[in-house]
């Protein structure tokens, strides 16, 4: 399989487009980043399976994907797929089953709308398949941060130990006020804001500077905004399949420069910081 | 010799239009990106924005085919790396006329 960009080579030269052309600027992206040599990569945000707005991933490309950049690992979980029971059931199932075959190199995560009746069920099965944490989308399942049924799934997620990502990209409302209730009525709980929350990012970085357990994925992020956060809270990302691989390691090589951070700074941004997360520490 | 940053500036406004464009399948990007090709010749990340530029022109953005979605996706890959070595260049010309 030829992964160009994150996308399948074949599909690219039927256009009569040049795939190797393609590839080479990729390379060249990737290679930019100047990473510290021999640094484990983690992926801290993928969505596997297919979404409502069209966007797919499968286990099979992913994996592809990551060993033409090296990443040894990524944090996977459903895409808006949340299914019949509209609690993500069968797309956690799947997530769980795609991590059991690939050995380690999928770490999953699943997904509940915490709104609807049986979320923390839905959580507890997902853990029996192996979750290793929570995602959730406040835009997509359309719920506020701060709302007491977030509260308590946040509260359920911590209590497993598991991290919490939380979409902070695009979206109409401002977050810091919500992330700072939900933070504070859950203080047992790591809260990972994708996207560097840029949907809000000057006031969540005020309100990081307040709450320790506030960490930031950089998938699809604003390069000021990963500049301006302390690197001891930044989990490497790539959002797959919105984002992919070779622009996400740019972004970091380009904010690991700007921000002067150091060898061991930015290994941890590449996989420490998470790590340490999912072994339960902040 | 570092960019001048006005340039600078004028291709970053022009890229955050062609990667919303490109989200949005919106068929403006093909003139977008034409217009923000011209805006990068000779500066940092030129080479990406003409390679987005020949792909838009080449496919229907708006197209729902798998290989439409593919090109769209590279697309939107190669604008956003080069939205991103504009902002590196614009940050480091920032932090060497505030230090400087």
């Amino acid at each position: 399989m030829t992964r160009v960009w994150g996308e399948d080579g074949a599909l690219l030269g039927g256009l009569g487009l040049d795939p190797a052309a393609l590839a080479a600027l990729e390379d060249r992206t990737a290679r930019e980043a100047r990473l510290p040599a021999g640094a484990e990569i983690v992926d801290a945000h993928v969505h596997l399976g297919r979404d409502a707005d069209g966007h797919e991933l499968g286990a099979e490309a992913l994996l592809a994907d990551l060993d033409r950049r090296g990443i040894g690992a990524a944090v996977c979980f459903p895409a808006n797929d949340p299914g019949d029971d509209g609690q993500f059931s069968l797309a956690n199932w799947v997530v769980a089953r795609a991590a059991a075959d690939a050995r380690g190199r999928i770490i999953p995560f699943c997904r509940v709308d915490p709104r609807r009746p049986g979320a923390e069920e839905a959580m507890a099965r997902a853990g029996r398949e192996g979750a290793r944490g929570l995602k959730l989308h406040p835009v997509a399942q359309r719920f506020r941060p701060e709302d007491p049924a977030v509260v308590l799934v946040v509260r359920a997620a911590a209590a497993r130990g598991w991290p919490v990502l939380i979409h902070a990209g695009f979206g109409a409302r401002a977050l810091a006020e919500p992330i700072g209730m939900l933070a504070d009525a859950a203080p047992g709980a790591t809260l990972i804001l994708a996207h560097g929350g840029r949907g809000d990012a000057r006031a969540l970085a005020r309100l990081a500077g307040t709450r320790p357990r506030i960490m930031f994925d950089t998938s699809l992020a604003a390069l000021p905004d990963l500049v301006a956060l302390p690197p001891d809270r930044l989990c490497f990302g790539s959002d797959r399949p919105y984002g992919e691989h070779a622009s996400a390691l740019h972004l970091v090589g380009a904010a690991a420069r700007l921000a002067g951070w150091s060898d061991a700074e930015f290994r941890g941004v590449l996989a420490g910081n998470l790590r340490r997360v999912l072994d339960g520490g902040t | 010799m570092s960019a001048d940053p006005l340039d600078l500036a004028r291709l970053h406004a022009a890229l955050a239009q062609c990667e919303m464009a490109l989200v949005r399948r919106d068929n403006v990007a093909a003139a977008l990106l034409a217009q923000a090709a011209r805006h990068a010749e000779g500066l940092p990340g030129g080479d990406l924005v003409a390679a987005a530029a020949r792909l838009v022109r080449a496919v229907d953005v708006g197209g729902g085919e798998s290989a439409e979605r593919a090109a769209r996706k590279v697309a939107q890959a190669l604008c956003r790396s080069a939205l991103q070595t504009t902002e590196a260049a614009l940050i480091g010309a920032a932090s060497g006329s505030r230090h400087g």
